[in-house]
């Protein structure tokens, strides 16, 4: 097991009307070959727009990647041409989303579009490419896969439909998989089973995956390391248990604390939440010489206002950008 | 108001049904009924917190609405304070409102763009004219109003602001303030934080509890939260395909979950508490939820139910309480309240 | 009232707002956008002009049109006609800046007319639904299934080619699109949550509708009322064109009508008063256009 994936320094930005924002600040990060790594934060944090960019895929004329590399298999993949990078998303790094309606063809039957994309990654026969659609989609869990191949997307409820995706994203054959909050259009019960699913291919397939979500508890049920991000920029990163049973940062502790967590007894008291008090920055503040949390930070001092905060090691694995993470 | 009986509870629920018409195939075709609400009941004790649970199509916010007739109910009664809320005539029924308020999920579309934040918090006041002379309502209206927005949390000057331009929890706020304008005793929070960032929810939530203490205020909570609920509430109702399956007080129904349904979510939820994940292993309930309008016979959930024996698709099983007050709708619950589920772990 | 406590968690502070933010009407930046579309800003400015030519004008250009001031058919430009005359020896411009005032008026009272009843009509239907709405949508699918052209046809010769009833023609017979997005506008915000709120809180039907619903179904309708009154000057025209109009009054389309015979041999006099038509429906319809773009709430973010 490998480095599959090594990104160094990246930054991103994005041109609004008010004008260039970093909406990646100097992001660092590596994934191993059948790891799965979670990004955590709340919505605006950057989660998506890494994802966006590992993909080539950030919005045309409005995102770019500013410096740094992304190197998968140690090719730089910030530097390949369009075709290179088509080739990568069809064969090497798939992506499903959090709203599967939208990112299925209603026109097409689910057992066309899957095999749509196997006869044109994998050159497939029509028929060949149907009957492993329908292999595929046995294998996401679908039931009576045969039959279903020819259902249409509004047939499908939201859970299976999300199976779809997976199937789609499997039909290439990824090393990566990457999931931008899969579950967060379903219920409880269906996210246990997609986790389920998901798990279970990372298992069989060895397929890296890279988790957006903004819910901890996910991240502690299905991830072995994570990448809190806030306002663009990394706060923390680390082995999952490491970093939840000790956040060092506040924004980390913070995100823990403010959830009321089902825990595994439950008793008659009930604590105040701790809140964060205050919103997620607007784009225009990001990118300045300060800790762009300080603002929301219990701990913040004068510090904090006057430089970024550099990023320290704790017992090896954990990584945390804060000026007073050891007081946290 | 009499002190005894109605002072304790304050919403009674009982045999609620709601039902839609559904149009299928041809003009003439037989009209089918989909059965979004099936016959509930509950209540709820002043300066209470009940939680209707379920996941979606479990008819727990047609339930609500229907309670506040917001939704026409088919039968079943409804009492606040001991008076029927349902039977109410249209003008009687427009300023009992004031008693019952609601927060709604969605901080964007529950706010109407075109009103300032002062103007949205103000309207339930206008029209239930809870002010008391003419001549100094408008003054008195404005006093409320300015009271209102510090007690949620809002700066004065942004009285005068348009909804588009608050974030997601300021907005939430403002519909707080409008729920409490009209000083109500029950005020249903239909998933008031689930359109929410993370960090913003505990804000929201932190705030609902404050004004409750101080309100004495009654909350009908619908959520699909159960971390929420579990920090919220004091009595649960799950419910499933619109029937309630498993009501019980907070310590009991997730300390002790009885209907395999229940067990099954409450063990889908992730969890932070490790110690939480090595007690309870996931119990994967398969499939998705039926359609309402066919729903299984015998019990509902038997389609998916991990523990399900042939007497399930045979009968529908009552809720019926073994255990002290804790009411569960399952055949397999043993006397002692044990859940089937916990032979197959 | 007097349980109303000071706040005491830390969340009044919110970052990034310390800038006390001025109060923003919705329409304000619906205008905001408009303006940077420049075609539409463009069109506003000469329909402005074309208004203004249509109020000052008479008053300004004394010439009576109806009066026969020079030989017939004198081409334009020469003998001080900057527009020429007509077959009677009328003077075009004259005609054109008096027809203005008409044609604009009947653009515009048709389509009040059109959006008053469709709006009516598409409100009740979308608000009650039930037995209303079947009733209201079939009478509007008989209006729209209706010939347009002919069924205005048949009113103004019923009725005798007095303004009035053009205008009330041409009104009959294109309610039903308003009528149509109305109600779709209704049955969508009839369902958001904050008419749900306004309802719990005990909001009467009537304010429901017109007071809560009805402003925020009102772009769509706002952008179809600026394509209607070009499309009622265009009818109006074509009415006119096929002999249908007052010949006491003169209008663009009037003029083009009764010069009609000699299209071929003087083109002018129907080139002029057609190339007023058209400048004012092109810009009507390109100010309705930025107005779809401008009360467009998606394109409008961020």
């Amino acid at each position: 097991m490998g480095t599959l994936l090594k990104v160094e320094n990246l930054v991103i930005e994005l041109s609004t009307t008010k004008g260039v924002a970093p909406v990646i600040d100097d992001l660092s990060f590596e994934l191993q070959a059948g790891q799965t790594l979670s990004f955590v934060g709340e919505s605006g944090c950057g989660k998506s727009m890494t994802a966006l960019g590992i993909m080539g895929l950030l919005p045309e004329k409005v995102g770019r990647i500013a410096s740094g590399s992304i190197l998968f298999n140690g090719e730089d993949i910030t530097k390949a041409t369009d075709d290179r990078l088509r080739e990568i998303r069809g064969n090497d790094i798939s992506m499903i989303f959090q709203e599967p309606m939208t990112s299925l063809n209603p026109v097409f039957s689910i057992g066309e579009q899957i095999a749509e994309v196997l006869r044109r990654h994998q050159k497939l026969e029509k028929a060949a490419a149907w009957a492993q659609a329908i292999e595929l989609l046995d294998a996401v869990r679908i039931p009576d896969a045969k039959r279903r191949a020819s259902s249409y997307p509004h047939q499908l409820s939201g859970g299976q439909r999300q199976r779809v995706m997976i199937a789609m994203a499997l039909a290439c054959e990824p090393r990566i998989l990457i999931a931008d909050e899969p579950t967060t259009a379903l219920d409880v019960t269906i996210q246990a089973q997609i986790f389920d699913l998901l798990e279970d291919l990372r298992a069989q397939t060895g397929t890296a995956i890279i988790m957006i979500t903004h819910d901890m508890g996910v991240v502690a049920e299905i991830a072995e390391r994570m990448i809190v991000m806030y306002a663009g920029r990394m706060v923390e990163q680390g082995q999952v248990d490491h970093v939840l049973s000790h956040p060092r940062h506040p924004y980390t502790k913070g995100l823990i604390d403010c959830v009321p967590h089902l825990m595994a007894t439950l008793t008659e008291q009930r604590a105040e939440l701790t809140e964060i008090s205050g919103i997620v920055p607007s784009l225009a503040e990001f990118g300045q010489d300060t800790c762009l949390f300080a603002s929301r930070c219990h701990l913040a001092n004068q510090q904090c206002l006057q430089a970024r905060p550099t990023e320290q090691h704790f017992n090896e694995q954990q990584l945390v950008a804060c000026w007073r993470a050891g007081e946290v | 108001m009499d002190k005894s009986k109605a002072s304790d509870t304050l919403l009674k629920v009982e045999n609620l049904t709601v039902q839609f018409p559904i149009k299928r195939g041809s003009i003439i075709g037989k009209k089918k009924w989909l059965r979004a609400v099936d016959d509930i009941s509950f209540t709820i004790k002043r300066g209470e917190t009940l939680a209707l649970v379920g996941e979606s199509g479990s008819g727990k916010t047609t339930a609500a609405l229907a309670a506040a007739r917001l939704v026409k109910a088919h039968s079943g009664s409804v009492e606040l304070n001991g008076e029927d809320f349902l039977a109410l005539d249209d003008e009687t029924l427009r300023t009992a409102r004031a008693k019952l308020q609601f927060i709604f999920q969605d901080p964007y579309s529950s706010l109407n763009p075109r009103l300032k934040a002062e103007s949205i918090v103000r309207e339930p006041l206008a029209n239930l004219n809870t002010g008391s002379q003419t001549n100094d309502k408008k003054a008195e209206h404005n006093r409320i109003v300015d009271e209102l927005f510090e007690a949620v949390g809002l700066r004065p000057e942004q009285k005068k602001l348009f909804p588009h331009q608050f974030s997601g929890g300021q907005r939430q706020r403002i519909g707080i303030a409008r729920a409490l304008a009209t000083q109500p005793e029950l005020i249903i929070c239909d998933e008031p934080v689930s359109a929410l960032d993370v960090a913003v929810q505990a804000q929201i939530l932190n705030l609902l509890r404050k004004i409750q203490h101080e309100r004495n205020l009654t909350y009908l909570f619908i959520s699909h939260d159960l971390g929420v609920v579990q920090y919220m509430c004091d009595s649960i109702a799950v419910m499933y395909l619109g029937k309630i399956v498993e009501y019980a007080d907070r310590l009991s129904l997730f300390n002790n979950p009885q209907h395999p349904y229940t067990a099954a979510l409450l063990s889908a939820v992730p969890s932070v508490d490790r110690q939480r994940r090595s007690k309870y292993k996931r119990i994967l309930i398969p499939g998705d939820t039926p359609d309402a309008l066919n729903p299984p016979i015998g019990c509902r959930f038997s389609s998916r139910c991990p523990a399900a024996q042939p007497i399930c698709s045979e009968s529908e099983p009552p809720l019926i309480s073994r255990t002290d007050g804790h009411q569960v709708a399952c055949h397999l619950v043993s006397d002692t309240g044990e859940s089937p589920i916990s032979a197959l772990i | 009232m007097s349980n109303f406590s000071k706040p005491t968690d830390s969340s009044t502070s919110q970052a990034g707002s310390q800038t006390i933010e001025r109060a923003r009407h919705p329409a304000a930046d619906a205008l905001g956008m408009f303006v940077k579309n420049r075609a539409a800003a463009v069109a506003l400015f000469v329909l402005v002009l074309i208004v203004v030519a249509g109020i000052v004008g008479p008053i300004v250009y004394e010439t009576d049109p109806y009066d026969m001031v020079w030989a017939p058919f004198s081409p334009p430009g020469q003998e001080g006609f900057l527009f020429g005359t007509d077959y009677l020896g009328r003077d075009i411009l004259a005609g054109i800046l008096h027809g203005t005032r008409v044609s604009l008026l009947v653009g515009l009272s048709a389509a009040l007319m059109t959006v008053f009843i469709g709006v009516t009509v598409g409100a009740l239907a979308g608000f009650f639904r039930g037995w209303v709405e079947e009733l209201l949508m079939r009478i509007t699918e008989f209006f729209q299934v209706l010939p347009t052209l002919l069924f205005s046809m048949v009113i103004v010769a019923l009725f005798g080619p007095t303004l009035t009833v053009i205008t009330i023609a041409i009104g009959a017979v294109s309610w039903p699109a308003v009528a149509r997005i109305t109600r779709a506008e209704f049955l969508r915000i009839r369902e958001l949550e904050y008419v749900t709120a306004s309802r719990a809180s005990g909001t009467r039907n009537a304010k429901l509708m017109f007071s809560v619903i009805l402003p925020n179904a009102l772009p769509p309708i706002i952008v179809q009322a600026a394509l209607m009154v070009g499309s009622a000057i265009l009818f109006e025209a074509g009415l006119s064109f096929l002999g249908l109009t007052d010949p006491n009054i003169v209008s663009w389309g009037q003029i083009i009508g009764s010069n009609r015979p000699y299209i071929l041999d003087a083109s002018y006099t129907v080139t002029f008063p057609g190339v007023a038509i058209f400048v004012t429906v092109l810009c009507l319809s390109l100010v309705g256009d930025g107005l779809n773009d401008a009360l467009n709430p998606k394109l409008r973010q961020r």
